[in-house]
């Protein structure tokens, strides 16, 4: 899972990355609107949490132009005015949910995952494949109940292809999810993970679509 | 003002009025005094006409002088024809006396008349004419005297002077009078300027209304100017505050996260004052925006965009809950107030519904008695009759695990109290919380509805 943080405040910004990649997310960082417009614009992200007191170009321009490009990634809100006008102005923007300031960080973990779980239809905080479950909140991933040690990355590919259950889902795709953009990538590594993750589950649930990618599907529901 | 205008107008009203009486009383007299000696004259000029000499030398009326005063003993008015020391003729009004032959007997010959101021019978004070003139037939020079008491004109002056006292006293009080119309008018727009700035006091105005007259416009467009310029400062000062307030939110958010991070004192002393801080930040917030509102008069707020807006949005936070609404009156509902207020109140309640609610909420809107009523209801846990009354205290919060800072429901009852409305909270027949927030209305006042 791969987020962007648009934030101009370098110490929140800082606070946000740390505590989201401690949750197993991927995060790239834009420290001004202008830059937060681009990346969104360019980049793959699974969610953003978006400042919305932003220099160059505020924070509800920036997502109002990611709304006409046909964006559609979810948006969590992050701003000091909290008055309903400015709420329903966030909303109509195209937010898909809101923080004021100040606030807890797991305030924004939990609405974080709960903006990507609705994103890729899920209702639950558990996904759950066969006998694999991966709770979202704690990170915490279990088969039959016994709780399995992953890596952020291996995490991070999981959880990917957990929301994304019953897809293919490219090399490319999941490189695009798993990694920031200034991590340096190679799509080869992608092979290794889910070659290690397919050992550590003990359970095949990813399967191989030949020079497609990969998908995950429960036993029961093969197709 | 008045007082002194009125003053000053009475003082130099009363000192002409004085000054012109005497000018007035002065000539009257004069004239008084000159047609008296003009009539003396006439009588003196017949007494001439009708006097001759005789054959025999001597000096006779040839007919009587048609006045029956001289006839009337001691009647004030004399007559006396002399030659020398030796009195010829005299009216029977003299009976034994005689006129003191006064002036100069051997004055002018055939001289003008003279007149004089002199003592008669009974020491009356008369007005006298006389004229010494030679008669055809005698060498005498005879002097011819008419007197007449000079009573007359004091009583015509006393009657005078009467009437013009009574007249220049009524004339004085009317001019008193309309000074003091004219100063009650001319400053009226003076008190109109008080009663307007008055009414900014009140909070019923924002500025000097209305068409002055152009000596006292300068004055209304510069206290205009002024009030303008008062209320530019202040709503500095406000958005200052505001945007203080808003500056520190991201500080405090930085401190809170790190301050969870870390265990120990520290952490904790950081946790506890952020909290502090967060506190204030969010009554001083409250405040600007309650003293924004106070002077904000006559603003009208449709009240259905404000519920599409809310609950549009408010369906995007809450996606599993479904909010039903009734805006069940036909005609289109006014609420008395500003847009912004309504919805933070409403808002902060229906968020709480939505926070608690397991899935329904229901907002109904209604005239009742006069007033605009939200009905908010949620199928959620609901609170004890003891809790209903602490939610709105400032900062309290009956459930820490649930995001929020205690502020909702205190700013909800303080605004609502700014319009004179009021909010409460009961059992909902769906299960949970029902709040009732009763707003005055834009259509008329509650009283004429009730």
């Amino acid at each position: 899972m791969r987020l962007l943080v648009v934030e101009d405040d370098s110490s929140l910004a800082g606070q946000l990355m740390r505590a989201l990649q401690e949750a197993g997310y991927a995060v790239d960082l834009a420290s001004d609107g202008e830059e937060g417009l681009f990346l969104g614009e360019t980049e793959p992200y699974d969610a953003v949490v978006l400042d919305l007191g932003l220099p160059v170009i505020d924070g509800l321009t920036v997502l109002d132009r990611w709304r006409r490009a046909g964006r559609a990634m979810p948006v969590l809100v992050l701003t000091a005015r909290d008055r309903w006008s400015e709420k329903v102005a966030g909303f109509d923007a195209g937010a898909d949910d809101y923080v004021a300031k100040p606030f807890r960080m797991e305030e924004v973990l939990a609405r974080v995952r709960a903006l990507i779980r609705r994103a890729a239809g899920h209702a639950s905080a558990e996904l759950v494949c066969g006998p694999l479950a991966i709770d979202t909140r704690s990170a915490r991933v279990t088969v039959d109940g016994a709780a399995i040690r992953l890596t952020a990355q291996e995490y991070r590919l999981l959880s990917y292809l957990m929301h994304h259950q019953g897809r293919i889902v490219s090399r490319t795709e999941l490189t695009e999810h798993i990694y920031d953009q200034d991590f340096d990538r190679d799509s080869n590594t992608i092979e290794v993970f889910v070659g290690r993750l397919r050992k550590k589950l003990g359970v095949n649930l990813i399967s191989t679509a030949r020079g497609l990618g990969y998908r995950m599907t429960s036993p029961g529901a093969e197709s | 003002m008045a007082l002194r205008l009125i003053a000053g107008a009475g003082l130099w009203i009363a000192a002409a009025l004085v000054v012109g009486g005497l000018l007035l009383s002065a000539l009257f007299r004069d004239y008084v005094v000159r047609s008296f000696d003009a009539h003396l004259t006439v009588l003196l000029e017949s007494l001439i006409a009708v006097t001759e000499i005789d054959e025999e030398g001597r000096l006779v009326l040839t007919r009587p002088i048609g006045e029956p005063r001289f006839d009337q003993v001691y009647s004030g008015w004399y007559w006396q024809i002399s030659a020398g020391n030796e009195i010829l003729l005299q009216s029977r009004s003299l009976w034994d006396q005689t006129l003191p032959r006064g002036l100069s007997p051997d004055g002018e010959f055939d001289g003008p008349v003279s007149r004089s101021d002199i003592r008669g019978p009974e020491g009356l004070s008369l007005r006298a004419v006389a004229r010494t003139i030679s008669l055809p037939g005698s060498a005498d020079r005879f002097r011819y005297q008419v007197a007449a008491d000079d009573r007359e004109i004091g009583d015509e002056m006393r009657a005078f002077n009467e009437a013009l006292t009574w007249s220049l006293s009524a004339l004085g009080f009317g001019l008193l009078a309309a000074v003091f119309i004219q100063v009650r008018y001319g400053l009226r727009p003076l008190r109109r300027v008080g009663a307007g700035i008055a009414a900014i006091r009140s909070g019923q105005a924002t500025r000097l209304e209305g068409s002055f007259p152009s000596e006292i416009n300068p004055l209304s467009d510069e206290i205009n100017v002024l009030l303008e310029h008062n209320a530019a400062v202040v709503e500095r000062a406000r958005a200052h505050v505001s945007n203080l307030a808003h500056a520190l939110k991201t500080p405090l958010s930085i401190l809170t996260n790190d301050a969870d991070r870390a265990t120990g004192p520290f952490a904790d002393t950081v946790q506890r004052q952020v909290g502090v801080m967060r506190r204030q930040v969010d009554h001083y917030l409250a405040r600007a925006r309650t003293a924004a509102t106070s002077e904000l008069l006559g603003a009208r707020t449709a009240v259905p965009p404000v519920v599409n807006d809310l609950c549009r949005t408010l369906g995007r936070m809450y996606p599993g809950r479904n909010i039903q609404v009734d805006l069940s009156e036909r005609r289109a509902l006014q609420f008395r107030g500003e847009r912004q207020d309504l919805e933070e109140m409403l808002g902060n309640l229906l968020d709480n519904a939505c926070k608690w609610a397991k899935s329904q909420v229901r907002l109904t809107v209604f005239l009742k008695s006069g007033y605009l009523v939200f009905k908010i209801e949620d199928d959620g846990p609901g609170l004890a009759d003891d809790q209903r009354a602490a939610v709105f205290r400032r900062g309290k919060r009956l459930d820490e695990t649930v995001p929020g800072n205690g502020l909702g429901l205190a700013i909800v009852r303080e605004i609502a109290e700014l319009y004179n409305g009021e909010v409460a909270l009961e059992r909902a027949p769906m299960g949970g919380l029902c709040a009732l927030l009763v707003l005055p209305p834009a259509e008329s006042a509650p009283a004429a509805r009730a």
